[in-house]
């Protein structure tokens, strides 16, 4: 097998693309947040089915409308949403798996299913590491977004093993669920009766502000908890904010918070709500620790 | 001082909390250092990851038997309160108007003149209990009680880094470009954050900040050539 050193030149792309590999965890000491694939499950599967190790750096799409130039040969992947994809211009049928000549031109188009599509290569992108991680974050990594021009590095190979293999079978439907499960939260108990069956009765629609710091939920939920210390919060825990806003905190939340920590979603639902688009509606269902 | 005992609780499989119902004290914080020193001594290898907060502990998991031992005995655990160091660091903040751009309709609100409040600020001693927020943002404890001002209805779209500013019951400062809440009282040329360094932030916890008023030079001489603030 040769390996040399190949890129993507970054053609096109809308905001909100940026490289994730597991994220940091032992920064949370100096208020550094975790970040990592918002719909993990899909990114792990890119890896999988690429043979790749599961830390390895994968790009994370949340806007249609990525176009790039593949500089060096190489095997890719694809998944999470159900999206067009165009080969040098022609559409190609949903695939997972697909070997690279130098010089093609891949675009990400529309997104009939589901908000966010990942994109592994096999070896892993190796854009820096910092702070043990290759996950793009405002003043850690050299850039917090994938912009027009930047070249992303990936170890170019000449390696295939589609031959004479199955095509590994992957259900995309996973995502369509509206049924989140969450544990209460540390203040949960602080939450009236009335708020309590509001939360397990009503349905809830994800809003437009919506990133990887978090997600707004559009309903509101009255809230007469007092003022608490800042205290622990971690990606899935939904806070309510003293407007009585609904936030579900994301990949790249902060470590520490101060509204009440009413709920914390599996992460599992952390992954379906990932691939929710703005004004699709969940529901939560709650479950013991 | 006694300080009682925490209560642990399992949040997910995986992650839970010692919780004390209590405000925040150098007391407390004495005895949450010392459960996180004793943690990381005695439980590392069960242990993901250890969260602090003013009034809690975040404890990871690496898989839920170890969560559900520590659940069942912890209360047995010989924690002894962590000596905080006697650290002060100086940390020079410009309060001129183009800089604190909040200082003067704070005073108007509370009635106080605006040097009255720079100095009420500025002759206090913070003590850092955790950083969290933004990478390198030290919350701190000891705001004088004339000082407490409910945050902003209305964010700041953008606050500029080094922004020094008091919130709810806090102040602090913004290590890097953020929207924000707080009320704006002044600015430091320091920086907060690096990650090129390891450990990326100047200061521990237990630590001790004192803001020291400088004049628009100073700031302008401190931003040409940037130093890290001295400590006593």
């Amino acid at each position: 097998m040769i390996e040399q050193k190949g890129h993507i030149l970054v053609l096109k792309t809308g905001p909100g693309t940026t490289i994730q590999d597991l994220g940091r965890k032992n920064w949370t000491k100096f208020g550094i947040p975790n970040s990592g694939p918002c719909d993990f499950i899909s990114a792990e599967w890119v890896n999988h089915v690429l043979r790749n190790d599961g830390n390895c750096a994968v790009l994370e799409i949340s806007q249609p409308g990525v176009k790039m130039e593949f500089h060096g040969s190489c095997m890719i992947a694809l998944a999470g949403a159900k999206a067009s994809v165009l080969l040098d211009g022609e559409p190609i049928p949903q695939f997972q798996r697909l070997v690279l000549k130098n010089n093609s031109v891949l675009e990400v188009g529309a997104m009939e299913e589901g908000s966010k599509v990942y994109l592994g290569v096999r070896g892993g992108f190796q854009t820096p590491l910092r702070l043990g991680s290759r996950s793009y974050f405002q003043e850690i990594t050299p850039h917090a977004f994938v912009q027009k021009g930047d070249q992303l590095p990936y170890i170019s190979t000449h390696s295939s093993f589609d031959s004479g293999f199955s095509v590994p079978k992957w259900d995309s439907t996973w995502f369509q669920k509206t049924a989140l499960e969450f544990y209460p939260g540390p203040d949960y108990q602080f939450l009236s009766h009335e708020n309590r069956e509001k939360l397990l009765n009503q349905e809830f629609t994800v809003s437009q502000f919506s990133s990887r710091m978090g997600t707004l939920l559009t309903e509101l939920l009255e809230n007469d908890i007092p003022e608490l210390p800042t205290n622990p919060v971690y990606p899935g825990i939904v806070q309510l904010t003293s407007g009585g806003k609904l936030i579900v905190l994301g990949r790249d939340a902060q470590v520490t918070g101060g509204y009440p920590r009413i709920m914390f979603l599996t992460e599992l639902s952390q992954a379906i709500l990932a691939q929710k688009r703005t004004g699709q509606k969940i529901r939560f269902i709650k479950k013991q620790p | 001082m006694k300080i009682q005992a925490p209560n642990y609780i399992p949040i997910t499989p995986l992650i839970g909390e010692l919780h004390w119902n209590l405000k925040p004290s150098d007391d407390l914080l004495e005895l949450q250092l010392g459960w996180i020193s004793w943690l990381n001594a005695e439980l590392s290898h069960e242990i993901e990851e250890v969260r602090q907060g003013f009034s809690a502990i975040g404890i990871r998991w690496k898989n839920e038997v170890a969560q559900k031992r520590f659940a069942g005995n912890y209360l047995n655990m010989p924690i002894k309160p962590y000596q905080l160091s006697g650290k002060i660091w100086e940390v020079p903040v410009c309060y001129e108007s183009n800089y604190g751009t909040d200082l003067g309709n704070l005073a108007l609100q509370k009635h106080m003149r605006v040097n009255d409040l720079i100095e009420l600020h500025s002759s206090t001693l913070y003590r850092i209990h955790f950083f969290g927020f933004l990478p390198g943002f030290m919350y701190l404890n000891g705001l004088p009680e004339a000082l407490h001002t409910p945050r902003k209805a209305v964010p700041d779209r953008s606050v500029y880094p080094g922004s020094v500013g008091i919130g709810g019951s806090q102040t602090g400062i913004y290590p890097m470009e953020s929207p924000g809440g707080w009320h704006i009282f002044g600015r430091t040329p320091i920086q907060l954050f690096d990650p090129e360094q390891d450990p990326p932030v100047w200061a521990s916890i237990g630590d001790q900040i004192q803001f020291v008023r400088i004049s628009a030079e100073e700031m302008n001489d401190l931003l040409e050539n940037p130093t890290l603030p001295s400590s006593r």
